[in-house]
């Protein structure tokens, strides 16, 4: 039941997030961006294994543990996506002071000379 | 000596660390960066020193016991990797002292170089999947402060592009790491790698579903090598940045990704035991990857060379050569992973030296560049002309480098483009042949045309009246002669990319060195 709850919201994570990065507007790129990164996160503690079998120690008769290896690495994730969102979104005010549109499209017009 | 294996990292963590505490400090910061760059250039040829006499070295981080620590592995191709870093970060950070305006030395140029340059290090050394992540993570995002650093206008819609195209793939990187863990069971690399051997005590992975989730980690390397499909981001962002930072981007960051292909096809997929049943491709992961790296190369020597014959600016012009000239150490990896293992050594080697050569001369063509633009206050070929005449200097820089990348002897570029051709030969593979052979074509069209309209011809007004900063004109000379002196002193150089080819392709020898806490322990149980 969670497995095939969980599958479906991750699903539909990357599905919007997909969506969102495909926008115009620099700020839903960089919501997309976000909700991507949240997906891939939740994602991996999906990968420990939710039937309590832990993939290091499979087949070693240890049952009913959760792995607390995907948990370490998605708090090192969140960390670092947490950052790298906090750039994104000061960056995209800095397009915005300097070029006045948050349009991707216009912002791309520019750069070819 | 194992303690060696993570002095680069440390060396260049504790100068940036040191260095934003000496910010205000004209000369302070100065000395610090070049103490700093200097001594990882010192520990770099130590370890690769003690790599080559003694073999693959391995340091557990924290003690915690292979695999369930981190393991950093400084093996021949890590150490090859950290000599280019160091030959480029040396000449690169002094330039950065001339090229960078005050302000950005003032508020993070010297501390980001070095946390970028702790990335590049920890990507070579880690042996551990999520660890290098981390590292990518690490040179990242100083990548994007260097780049927007300078906070124009022009800088922040190209960076804007370039952070969400790297956080989306660092998004599926995650995932596939995520993926990659829930089959394999571990992250440990040379774990991995027995794993998927089917080694013996070590039961035998779902090998398949493991190959098709290190196909997204892989279109994730090639997006930071910038090899075609992957490429789009490359001209803008190298275009934007200031050119000591597209000097370490060029010639060091591309590498990283090139070096993660590598680890990751031969050394972890090397020996998956797998049959693969696709049209057109036979055989073990090998089989798999090659035809890929295959395509990914001809496509990026082919369109980087029609782009960089079709641009009028200097760095635009660089920018797609990069794209091509990673097609061209590209296409050797790809011999080496469809031939037999005859040919496999010498095709990595080839891939290697080529890395060297275009590490060197295109960080060095780029501060050429920073140099024009500084004096003459624009890059765009149309209005430039007859520098050669007015900065001899700078004109022979950039004629040698042009020569290294087309392979003129007795030029680095010569003995890589030679080792290509010979790979090329020796495996049967025609169609790479005619590939290099393209490209090279390509090569000599555009550096031409690079050198007869902004170095020959009649110098327009802002040209007759440059002067270049002797500095860096001193800096690029001396790269030049660098280029020169590895042509004709090939030997060392070539030994020592071997060893790197050698320890690539050494998928027991890493497993080995890596020393597990009890061999027993992730297989036979307890």
């Amino acid at each position: 039941m969670t497995q095939t709850v969980l599958a479906l919201v991750l699903g539909a994570l990357f599905a919007l997030g997909t969506y969102l990065v495909l926008r115009r507007d620099v700020v839903r790129v960089v919501w997309g961006v976000v909700v991507m990164s949240q997906a891939a996160n939740l994602y991996l503690v999906t990968m420990g294994g939710l039937s309590g079998s832990v993939p290091v120690l499979e087949g070693h008769g240890f049952e009913g543990l959760t792995d607390p290896l995907v948990q370490a690495l998605v708090l090192t994730a969140i960390v670092i996506s947490f950052g790298t969102t906090a750039l994104a979104l000061v960056l995209t005010y800095r397009v915005y002071q300097g070029h006045g549109t948050i349009s991707m499209e216009e912002l791309g017009a520019e750069v070819e000379p | 000596m194992t303690d060696l294996v993570i002095a680069p990292l440390l060396v260049a963590l504790a100068t940036a660390v040191l260095s934003l505490f000496v910010r205000p400090f004209e000369r302070l910061r100065a000395g610090v960066s070049l103490a700093g760059v200097a001594a990882y250039a010192v520990v770099v040829a130590a370890l690769a020193s003690e790599v080559l006499a003694g073999g693959t070295m391995t340091y557990q981080v924290g003690d915690w016991p292979a695999p369930f620590g981190i393991t950093l592995v400084a093996d021949g191709l890590s150490a090859f990797m950290l000599a280019l870093t160091a030959l480029v970060a040396v000449p690169t950070a002094i330039a950065g002292l001339r090229q960078v305006s005050e302000r950005a030395q003032r508020v993070a140029y010297h501390p980001l170089f070095f946390f970028m340059l702790v990335g590049v290090s920890g990507a070579f050394l880690t042996g551990d999947v999520f660890n290098l992540f981390v590292w990518f993570e690490v040179l990242l995002m100083s990548s994007y402060v260097l780049v927007v650093i300078y906070g124009d206008p022009e800088t922040t819609g190209a960076t804007l592009r370039y952070v969400a195209l790297n956080l989306v793939g660092s998004a599926l990187m995650l995932v596939s790491i995520g993926g990659l863990y829930a089959v394999l069971g571990t992250l440990n690399m040379a774990d991995m790698s027995r794993r998927l051997a089917g080694n013996a005590g070590v039961e035998p992975a779902a090998v398949v579903p493991a190959l098709g989730l290190s196909a997204i980690l892989f279109a994730v390397f090639a997006l930071k090598a910038g090899v075609v499909p992957f490429h789009f981001w490359v001209p803008e962002v190298y275009r934007a940045a200031p050119t000591p930072v597209t000097a370490m981007l060029a010639g060091v960051v591309k590498k990283v990704g090139v070096y993660a292909m590598i680890r990751l096809v031969f050394t972890v997929f090397g020996g998956a035991a797998i049959d693969v049943s696709l049209p057109g491709v036979t055989g073990d992961a090998l089989g798999f990857y090659g035809p890929v790296l295959f395509a990914l190369a001809v496509a990026s020597v082919a369109l980087g060379g029609v782009g960089a014959v079709g641009r009028d600016d200097l760095p635009g012009l660089l920018a797609y050569s990069s794209i091509s000239q990673v097609g061209f150490i590209l296409l050797p990896v790809a011999i080496a992973a469809t031939a037999g293992e005859s040919v496999q050594v010498l095709a990595l080697t080839a891939a290697l030296v080529y890395a060297l050569n275009h590490a060197v001369a295109k960080s060095m063509l780029f501060l050429v560049v920073g140099v024009i633009e500084d004096a003459v206050e624009t890059v765009d070929m149309r209005s430039l002309g007859g520098i050669a005449g007015n900065a001899p200097g700078l004109g022979a820089a950039f004629f040698v480098g042009s020569l290294a990348l087309v392979g003129i002897p007795p030029l680095s570029g010569f003995f890589g483009k030679l080792l290509i051709f010979d790979a090329a030969v020796q495996a049967d593979a025609l169609l790479a042949l005619a590939a290099a052979l393209g490209g090279a074509i390509f090569t000599i069209a555009y550096t031409s045309r690079a050198w007869n309209r902004a170095f020959w011809g009649d110098a327009p007004l802002s040209v007759e009246g440059m002067a270049p900063d002797r500095v860096v004109v001193g800096i690029v000379l001396l790269m030049a002669g660098a280029l020169v002196v590895i042509g004709v002193g090939f030997d060392p150089v070539y030994r020592f990319a071997e060893a790197g080819a050698h320890a690539a392709l050494d998928r027991q020898g890493y497993v080995d060195a890596v020393r597990f806490a009890n061999a027993t322990a992730t297989g036979g149980g307890h």
